[in-house]
């Protein structure tokens, strides 16, 4: 619908609900997208996605089988390149979090209307953070926390910005970012890195947490995504 | 197993050490014995007896009501065989029998398997049968002493039967509690699930609803509203108490308690993990945000959303309640807090300061109306 003149960007979909499923896939297609695949199972998604090659990964939080969080990692796994965007029902908890650490590039409620659902996947191609007011919330929430905790993890503890901040707290009360670009007279693309800039140091963040872990308890560094999988299916169960 | 098995281990040290007592009287008693070999045959028997309850007594399998009989027969036997081996004078100077206080054995054993009434009920058997070795005339029943024993036997098995029956009592409402925490749990789990599918299915009936128009944007409405609705119960813990009782005793969660606040028109923002607050403060800072809500629907409109951020900082929570309201006049709040017209000077302003904090208001007309309360966590009070 943009004036993507050249190839349109792929799409995978995973989400175990077949209507909506279905109706995702349909609306991204009637919108110019390539689905590539649209599939309700998050270890066959990860089988596949390497063939597939998809640009962007429309994936359900809650799945049948593995987590969203694990789909996210494994995704980012296999195929570096594709943007993650997490689909939810249930509004912003703990589990959105862990799949924003684990490298989901951006969030949306599903009750978004169809407009605002396309405009995210549009976005989310284009390397933009798509944020909802709960995500920032939450991801204000998770950087105290961690600049908060025992002294050792403190020193390592990533930090926001001032500016990061007070970006954060705008989208987190219901500012959009042209709204905001507009009261802190900055460019839109500005305020845009900003906020990719804070989930890109939670990722970063996270990924060091792991393989620090990993050392620590004698695995190899290349095990730590394992590792990491297996804790966060913990708490998703 | 459970409360049970130690009631009939001490059944089992009762009649052991009940052997030590009756073996000791029998040796400084030595007089009293006409025959007094037999009666250390009696107590070889009854030390048999002893190791044979406690082995049978410690499997419940072994509890049988042919094992309790045969308990009470051999006792009432071994104390009726005092009238053998003692002199018969001896009865009357109320001596003991020759089974001393092992003859309670039973009257235990009976009251932990079945309760009071069983208990008294082997008391009474056991304490004819030393009521009628005593006393051969029923004219001496009166005289002496002598009923203690059987009176204490009695009283025996009526306290252990009690107390057997509330252990019992104790571990069946233990056990069920434990039912019923892993049916919850379970039954949470399967309520996440359900609600995921019906949030599903009612953001679809919205989202189609609304691109088909007509009668069909109407339903498609009205499950937009339900969805908000269930998303909020589920958030705020479905108003049962579950959200609350991680925390220590007196601290409410703050985002459980403002997320009932959530609608169509009103987000709360928070954290992931539980915002902690004392009871007290939680509440005042509800209140203060509800204040703060009504006048968005006053002065903005019904339409105007509205957004509640909550902020933990250590040592301050910070709650935030903007909306997208036309916003208030420069000088029109100190006007109307003079007037002492507006809610903003007292509901919050006045709410907020008693708990030691602070208030910020933030409005520019076009540009909606921005409130941030600042609570500290120890709270000052005045």
């Amino acid at each position: 619908m943009t004036d993507q003149g050249e190839s349109p960007v792929r799409v995978m979909v995973i989400d175990d609900h077949p209507m909506w499923r279905d109706a995702v896939a349909r609306d991204l297609t009637e919108a110019g997208f390539d689905v590539v695949a649209a599939i309700g199972e998050g270890a066959q998604a990860l089988r596949v996605v390497g063939a597939t090659q998809p640009d962007v990964v429309v994936a359900d939080l809650r799945l049948p089988d593995v987590s969203g969080v694990e789909v996210t990692r494994g995704v980012l796994a296999a195929r570096p390149a594709a943007r993650v965007l997490i689909l939810s029902a249930s509004g912003e908890h703990q589990d959105v979090l862990d799949a924003v650490k684990a490298g989901a590039a951006g969030y949306i409620l599903k009750s978004a209307s169809r407009a605002e659902f396309l405009d995210a996947v549009r976005r989310t191609a284009s390397g933009d953070a798509v944020f909802t007011p709960g995500l920032a919330g939450l991801v204000l929430g998770e950087f105290r926390r961690l600049a908060s905790g025992p002294a050792t993890d403190g020193k390592h503890a990533p930090r926001l910005t001032d500016r990061e901040a007070e970006i954060l707290r705008m989208v987190a009360t219901g500012l959009s970012y042209r709204q905001i670009a507009g009261r802190l007279v900055l460019s839109h693309r500005t305020v845009q890195n900003h906020v990719q800039n804070t989930l890109s140091k939670l990722h970063l963040h996270n990924r060091a947490e792991l393989v620090r872990y990993a050392i620590e308890h004698g695995l190899d560094a290349s095990a730590a995504d394992a590792t990491g999988s297996a804790g966060s299916a913990g708490t998703g169960a | 197993m459970g409360f049970q098995a130690p009631l009939w281990r001490a059944v089992a040290a009762y009649r052991f050490a009940s052997l030590a007592y009756a073996t000791i009287l029998l040796l400084v008693d030595r007089g009293n014995y006409a025959r007094w070999p037999w009666a250390w045959a009696v107590l070889a028997g009854m030390a048999a007896w002893t190791a044979v309850t406690t082995r049978i007594y410690a499997t419940p399998a072994g509890r049988t009501n042919i094992m309790l009989a045969t308990d009470l027969v051999v006792t009432a036997a071994a104390l009726l065989s005092t009238d053998l081996v003692q002199y018969g004078s001896a009865s009357y100077v109320g001596d003991m029998p020759v089974t001393a206080t092992w003859v309670a054995g039973p009257v235990l054993a009976w009251a932990v398997a079945a309760g009071r009434r069983a208990g008294m009920v082997a008391a009474i058997i056991l304490g004819v049968c030393d009521l009628v070795l005593v006393h051969h005339t029923f004219g001496h029943l009166f005289a002496g002493a002598d009923l203690n024993g059987p009176v204490l036997l009695l009283l025996a098995g009526w306290v252990v039967g009690y107390v057997s029956r509330l252990a019992a009592r104790a571990e069946y409402a233990l056990q069920h509690a434990t039912q019923v925490e892993a049916t919850s749990r379970e039954r949470d789990r399967i309520a996440r699930d359900i609600h995921d599918s019906v949030l599903q299915v009612l953001a679809l009936v919205q989202r189609r609803g609304a691109e088909a128009g007509g009668e069909a944007a109407e339903i498609g409405r009205l499950a937009g509203a339900q969805e908000t609705a269930l998303r909020t119960l589920i958030a705020s813990g479905g108003g049962q108490a579950a959200p609350f009782d991680r925390l220590p005793f007196g601290e409410l969660d703050l985002t459980a308690l403002l997320a009932r606040e959530n609608s169509a028109v009103v987000s709360v923002i928070a954290p992931a993990e539980p915002v902690r607050l004392a009871g007290e403060t939680a509440e005042q800072t509800v209140l203060a945000v509800r204040a703060a809500l009504d006048n968005v629907r006053r002065h903005a409109g019904e339409g105007t959303h509205a957004w509640i951020l909550i902020e933990d900082e250590d040592s301050l929570v910070s709650v935030t309640i903007r909306d997208d309201g036309p916003g208030i006049a420069p000088g029109r709040l100190t006007d109307a807090a003079a007037d002492g017209r507006l809610g903003v000077s007292h509901a919050i302003r006045g709410r907020i300061r008693d708990l030691g904090g602070t208030v910020s208001i933030d409005s520019d007309p076009g540009a909606g109306t921005e409130i941030r309360l600042r609570i500290p966590r120890a709270s000052e009070k005045a």
